[in-house]
């Protein structure tokens, strides 16, 4: 039995290690349709044609592409991203500081929009056949009409330029320097013992999180009151009403569980879409994340640091989705059989 | 079941008014705004709309940080934004619709391979796939389409290639290739109209989100030229003065959000009346 979930999750994770390769290839193929020149670009102006030329040695930009490809992929193996042409430092650092802060970020936004959605799609469902169901409905469709970089703007205009009640920018408040640790604050701020440092982590956390979880709870929302339409023409509900279960316990008790599977598969999917708009959140609440890394990158053209950022985020999303899937084979029996 | 056709159709044609003054604006916006987009007063700076205290006839809704007219720009911005939704969505579904029958249609390696392109796409968040093709084109208003297309031909790919495997195991279409049609015809003239309405659902789901996008990359800079007046440039250029300007930032807001809302209301409508009809009885259930 043990044997068995082991081979699937282990067969699981090797498929995504091709797609992984190809993801790479295409990331650095796109960025060498580029017209600019990232040798001219790191040297300074008054360089010579000849020093631009060993420069260009030096990277290794005077060969082919694809055996470009490979070295960067085979230094990338040895765990070196590369040196960042506008920073003049190595990017794996760059990456190690500003990783934990864009996966903090997206946990809670997960966890916002997993509440906002569940509880939305318990309540649609509760209202349905009734006038409140077309209004839910309506309502929903609206929710995901806004980006969640509106909601940011939109969050951003209430809380600090409306009444000034919450900070816009940062982390944490400038008093606090950040504590050593794991790079994610909440739980640094909890391992240290200070209460002053978490509650301000977490008030910088909490709008740019709802910026993010507000627009990924509608789709969570549908797809969990389809389900539980699904769930209830089976006859397992009948019986229950049959035993005399009441209809909250029937909801919450038989329905919601079955109703989750296809939600948390959801959740899984929409974890790329989520993981993805951290990015414009970040450069709108000034969050030092991935996001905020990544858009000066690209101001700059600074190649090694958008392909290696342009890879993690590719990463992440494929770790995330074997360990949905992961996760669901372990939560349906059904799925495993096959 | 009447009452919910009406409300079905009112869906539809909440969505369809939407769009239609996104429409109107964008087509007629020589006509309609009263300034050039581009035309700065410097003695105008950051003015409020007319009606509040300090406002001007001249300008209807306020002036921006370089004194140009709001209402001016947000007009010409339907259009751009126009440009953008309809090109873009036009362009991934040829693109995602062609690969996506091809997928369906014939199966066996080819679906394999497609299927498998599909997987590298989608492993990357579109935002930052869309940011890295913007890098790699320049900026540009035809590259924003360009880099739309590049990233969201998936959605209709993957979502046709499904529909078209269901409609494969239709008679008609074993009955037309029994007839002598070539695989050309038979995808045209059996299975593409069975698929056409999830298509036209798709399409105006996708102009929406093809607002959107523009937008995103208008507020990092990666979109259009920088005298194009996009709603999304409006935002990114209004964003630092929004404590003393907060209605430069809410306007082409609203703006993205009723074309948005009008796209999707749209799309829904059609995806729910498509649903109807394809199975009649479980639209009965409660």
């Amino acid at each position: 039995m043990i044997a068995t979930l082991l081979r699937i999750v282990l067969r699981r994770l090797l498929a995504a290690v091709p797609i992984l390769v190809l993801v790479s290839m295409m990331l650095f193929g796109i960025l060498r349709l580029l017209p600019v020149d990232p040798a001219a670009m790191s040297v300074p102006p008054n360089a010579t044609r000849e020093e631009i030329e060993t420069v260009r040695r030096d990277m290794g930009l005077d060969r082919p592409i694809p055996e470009q490809y490979v070295r960067w992929a085979l230094t990338l193996l040895r765990g070196d991203f590369g040196t960042s042409i506008h920073y003049r430092k190595p990017v794996g650092p760059l990456l190690a500081e500003t990783l934990p802060a864009t996966i903090e970020l997206a946990l809670a936004a997960l966890v916002v929009a997993g509440f906002l959605g569940i509880g939305g799609g318990l309540g649609l469902f509760h209202v349905r056949g009734t006038w409140k169901a077309a209004v839910g409905d309506l309502g929903s469709t609206a929710l995901m009409s806004i980006p969640s970089f509106l909601w940011a703007i939109i969050l951003i205009l209430i809380f600090a330029v409306a009444f000034r009640a919450m900070p816009v920018a940062g982390r944490l408040d400038m008093a606090f320097a950040r504590p050593p640790g794991t790079g994610f604050l909440l739980l640094d701020a909890i391992l240290a013992g200070r209460l002053d440092l978490l509650a301000s982590a977490a008030k910088h956390l909490v709008l740019p999180a709802f910026a993010l979880g507000l627009s990924f709870s509608p789709p969570i929302m549908r797809v969990l009151r389809s389900g539980l339409h699904d769930v209830y023409a089976e006859d397992y509900i009948r019986q229950a009403r049959l035993r005399g279960l009441d209809e909250g316990r029937i909801l919450i008790g038989h329905a919601a569980r079955n109703a989750m599977l296809p939600t948390a598969t959801l959740l899984g999917v929409q974890f790329g879409f989520l993981f993805g708009g951290t990015l414009l959140v970040e450069v709108l609440f000034s969050f030092p994340g991935m996001g905020g890394l990544m858009v000066e990158a690209v101001r700059n053209t600074d190649l090694p640091v958008i392909q290696a950022i342009g890879l993690t985020y590719c990463l992440v999303v494929l770790a995330v989705n074997a360990v949905t899937d992961i996760v669901c084979l372990l939560l349906d029996p059904r799925l495993r059989a096959n | 079941m009447r009452a919910r056709a009406a409300w079905r159709s009112g869906r539809v044609r909440i969505g369809g008014i939407l769009v239609a003054i996104v429409l109107v604006a964008g087509i007629l916006a020589p006509w309609l705004a009263p300034h050039d987009p581009e035309a700065q007063d410097l003695l105008a700076l950051l003015l409020p709309p007319a009606w509040a205290p300090g406002g001007q006839a001249a300008f209807p809704l306020g002036t921006d940080t370089l004194g140009r007219c709001v209402l001016s720009r947000l007009i010409w911005g339907a259009r751009v934004a126009l440009y953008v939704a309809i090109l873009a969505s036009l362009g991934a579904m040829i693109l995602g619709g062609v690969l996506g029958h091809v997928a369906g249609y014939f199966g066996g390696w080819v679906d394999r391979l497609i299927s498998r392109a599909v997987d590298v796409w989608m492993s990357f968040p579109p935002v930052v796939l869309s940011l890295v093709l913007m890098v790699g084109l320049g900026v540009g208003i035809n590259n924003v389409v360009l880099a739309i297309i590049l990233v969201d031909w998936t959605r209709f790919c993957r979502v046709l290639r499904a529909d078209v495997l269901t409609v494969m195991n239709r008679d008609y279409v074993t009955a037309a290739r029994l007839a002598g049609f070539g695989h050309v015809q038979t995808i045209w003239r059996e299975v593409l109209p069975a698929t056409l309405p999830l298509l036209a659902t798709l399409v105006s789901l996708e102009m929406g989100m093809a607002v959107v996008v523009e937008a995103i990359l208008s507020v990092v800079g990666m979109s259009v030229e920088a005298n194009v007046p996009a709603w999304g440039v409006m935002i990114a250029d209004s964003r630092q003065a929004m404590y003393q300007a907060p209605w430069n930032l809410i306007l082409p807001m609203v703006a993205i959000l009723v074309a948005v809302l009008g796209f999707n209301l749209l799309g829904d409508g059609l995806r729910l009346a498509l649903d109807a009809r394809q199975s009649g009885a479980r639209a009965e259930a409660p």
